[in-house]
């Protein structure tokens, strides 16, 4: 390459791109916030941690249905209930039959749970000081009633933890 | 790169190769706002399938940043080929350059001139200057041998040298 075409290069060199925008970066950031791996996020209190603050929403939205549920049954079983005997007239216009709570309703429909988070917390040692690995799995399990009166649901959902002991050997052949 | 695997610090690692990648999709997409989204698209896969990949993060960012472009460009349907944006619309183009003081006029001026390229000369001009890849990979990112690589890039100096006021290059 020639004396003229190097100078040229050289000045070319000194120029410099413009710098990325501000908003194009944070734009990149969130994304790439959301592709990293759960490892690498801003670490939070663990949801069995029973004095976490989000076990109030949790322990809420738990007791919500579990109240709904058993005033569901409760209204249930006294409509079952027999009541006294009364002389059977089939010819007198049957009184409608008061309005029944929609809570007396509400099946179940689905159960879903989506494991969110897949750790491998390394070596551990079981029974007889045998090496297993301990593998956590993170779930939020939901639960949904519904009444096919009125289309109402109720929709449980709880954090759950699961721990696997998986067994591990070393086998050098 | 190895640095980017960590959360804080690919932050400072787009924020200082962000500019040059950029530049480097500007010559494949129309406008700035689509070189932003296509390097956008091609950080997001390089992150999510190739980080861990040994060799050059420059390299590989560059190639599917013209995957990406291409992709991109297919999809908007504004061009059907690479080779056709040689042709059309450069004047709609601007190089995006930090203004260097007293010299605006300077950069214009080069910016102009290298507007005036044939594409595969600036390509190849870009990805040498700016992406600072060495022919081989300039062959490997835009699919041709490396030495039809340097013969444009010498082609693009000389172009330039030629458009360019003589005072300075002649």
């Amino acid at each position: 390459m020639d004396e003229s075409l190097q100078e040229l290069e050289n000045e070319l060199k000194t120029l410099t791109p413009r710098r990325a925008s501000t908003r194009w970066l944070h734009q990149v950031n969130r994304e790439l916030a959301a592709e990293l791996p759960a490892s690498a996020r801003p670490r939070y209190a663990s949801a069995t941690n029973l004095n976490s603050w989000k076990w109030l929403g949790w322990r809420t939205a738990g007791l919500a249905a579990v109240l709904a549920l058993l005033a569901a049954v409760g209204t249930s079983l006294r409509r079952t209930e027999p009541g006294p005997a009364a002389p059977v007239n089939t010819a007198v216009a049957v009184k409608p039959a008061p309005a029944i709570s929609p809570a007396a309703t509400y099946q179940p429909v689905t159960a879903t749970n989506v494991l969110y988070d897949l750790k491998d917390e390394g070596l551990v040692k079981v029974a007889g000081d045998n090496p297993a690995r301990q593998i956590r799995a993170r779930y939020v399990d939901t639960y949904t009633w519904k009444n096919p009166r009125n289309n109402a649901s109720i929709r449980w959902t709880m954090p759950r933890d699961e721990i696997r002991v998986v067994p591990a050997s070393y086998n050098p052949n | 790169m190895e640095a980017t695997n960590d959360h804080d610090s690919w932050k400072h690692w787009l924020e200082a190769h962000g500019p040059k990648l950029l530049l480097c999709a500007r010559q494949w997409t129309r406008s700035f706002a689509d070189a932003e989204d296509v390097v956008q698209e091609a950080f997001v896969r390089y992150w999510r399938h190739q980080r861990h990949l040994p060799g050059d993060p420059q390299a590989l960012l560059v190639t599917s940043i013209r995957r990406a472009a291409l992709d991109h460009a297919r999809r908007q349907a504004r061009r059907v080929a690479r080779e056709e944006k040689a042709d059309g619309g450069l004047e709609e183009r601007e190089f995006a350059f930090e203004p260097a003081g007293e010299d605006s006029d300077r950069r214009r001026e080069i910016e102009a001139a290298m507007q005036r390229l044939p594409a595969g000369q600036r390509e190849v001009l870009v990805l040498k200057i700016w992406n600072e890849l060495t022919f081989e990979q300039i062959g490997e990112t835009l699919e041709i041998p490396p030495n039809t690589a340097a013969s444009r890039y010498r082609y693009a100096l000389a172009a330039l040298r030629k458009e360019l006021n003589p005072a300075c290059h002649g």
